[in-house]
């Protein structure tokens, strides 16, 4: 069992770093103080703290030169069209992450859903008439964007409707791969294998 | 935007670099971090928070520093490319100061052997003297637990067994110097009784 001495000495060095920092109070740096003058041990320890504090109080910030930012500078010098670039890239990172988790046969049904609200869509603004003076300047007054948002908007809706498109083509593969042509030529190869097994053993097909 | 954007890269740069190199203590990959961490501002400077950008970065940093860490080759871990500290101090050949050259290589060592957030938040504060708000805003702690932590990361670097070998090593050469506790001449360390 620790001694009393031996107690406040780990006491008096948990409190080392706070005295370094100056969160002590008044009555416990004198504590502290009276102790480390008594106690070689502790003052040893303060010494080893104090030393270690300012060593890594002293080590330099590091500078950071241009060249290490230079492909920052490319990267951002490309200004929008590299932005677009990204997010069209993180767009169809995201899209492929939630078709991948989703069940296969909702992926190809919602991915037919999909195209078809894009379908009617499309066709409803071919279809809509002209709007009346009163009702251009009712939409005058909602919030008009630029050419170049609709643009950059009509092609993140391609490159996800490209993605669909694949995506339904490999799960149709896919598909009739496992569910039709696998099982078809199974059956076609056990059916082999019992006809050759037969050929094998004659008797076994005896009427005795 | 991009002259806020630059503007903000060169508010943070050398902190970003700095905390980066003290972590990994390979230069290489200390800059490899931070362009990622200059790349992802790029990516979401419009969903960020400016008022909170250091914190923000920082954040940025310390987690691609994990990642690094964890990607890292076991041979690689152990790979301790010494700073240029080391080369900042000069030729000299000087025995006081190359063991002070040797305790400060030892020192960093020891840093990055902390684990984290132990390392980062000694990195923070007491290299980077950040204050206790930013390091919160930066590990998502609440002001306690940074304070405890850091306590706690101080005294996990004093363990370090040759860190303190090399202290004692220095006090042992340097019996003459004037300490600021009094110290009695034999070295009655582990009883815990006054002299």
């Amino acid at each position: 069992m620790p001694s009393n001495g031996e107690s406040k000495c780990y006491f008096i060095q948990l409190q080392i770093d706070g005295y370094l920092d100056g969160d002590l109070s008044e009555a416990q740096q004198g504590v502290f103080m009276s102790h480390a003058q008594d106690c070689s041990a502790c003052a040893s320890e303060y010494r080893y703290a104090q030393t270690v504090q300012d060593a890594v109080m002293e080590l330099p910030q590091i500078e950071c030169g241009n060249l290490v930012l230079e492909p920052i500078h490319s990267l951002t010098a490309g200004g929008r069209q590299a932005k677009e670039d990204a997010q069209r890239g993180s767009l169809a990172t995201q899209i492929a992450g939630l078709l991948n988790s989703v069940p296969l046969y909702f992926r190809y049904g919602m991915s037919a859903a999909l195209v078809a609200v894009v379908a009617v869509a499309v066709s409803f603004s071919v279809v809509t008439p002209i709007e009346e003076p009163g009702q251009l300047v009712a939409s005058e007054s909602v919030e008009q964007y630029s050419p170049e948002d609709i643009t950059l908007a009509l092609q993140e809706l391609n490159v996800a409707i490209d993605y669909l498109n694949q995506v339904s083509q490999r799960t149709e593969v896919m598909i009739g791969d496992r569910f039709l042509v696998t099982p078809l030529q199974d059956s076609i190869n056990a059916s082999f294998q019992r006809a050759r097994i037969r050929e094998n053993n004659p008797l076994n097909n005896g009427p005795i | 935007m991009r002259a806020l954007y630059l503007q903000a890269i060169d508010q943070h740069r050398h902190r970003v670099l700095s905390f980066a190199h003290y972590s990994l203590r390979i230069r290489e990959d200390a800059e490899d971090v931070t362009q990622e961490v200059f790349i992802k501002l790029w990516q979401h400077w419009q969903k960020i928070d400016h008022e909170k950008l250091g914190a923000w970065l920082m954040r940025v940093a310390h987690n691609s520093v994990i990642d690094h860490v964890r990607k890292q080759r076991p041979q690689q871990a152990n790979l301790d490319h010494y700073a240029e500290v080391e080369d900042q101090v000069g030729e000299e050949s000087d025995a006081a100061h190359l063991e002070q050259r040797h305790f400060k290589s030892q020192l960093q060592s020891a840093i990055k052997s902390l684990e984290d957030p132990f390392r980062s938040i000694v990195i923070m504060r007491d290299i980077q003297g950040m204050s206790y708000e930013e390091i919160q805003g930066s590990l998502e702690l609440s002001a306690s637990q940074v304070k405890v932590y850091l306590h706690r990361a101080r005294r996990k670097l004093r363990e370090n067994s040759k860190l303190r070998q090399l202290f004692e090593e220095q006090i042992a050469d340097r019996s003459d110097v004037k300490q600021p506790i009094a110290l009695v001449a034999n070295n009655n360390k582990g009883n815990g009784h006054a002299q």
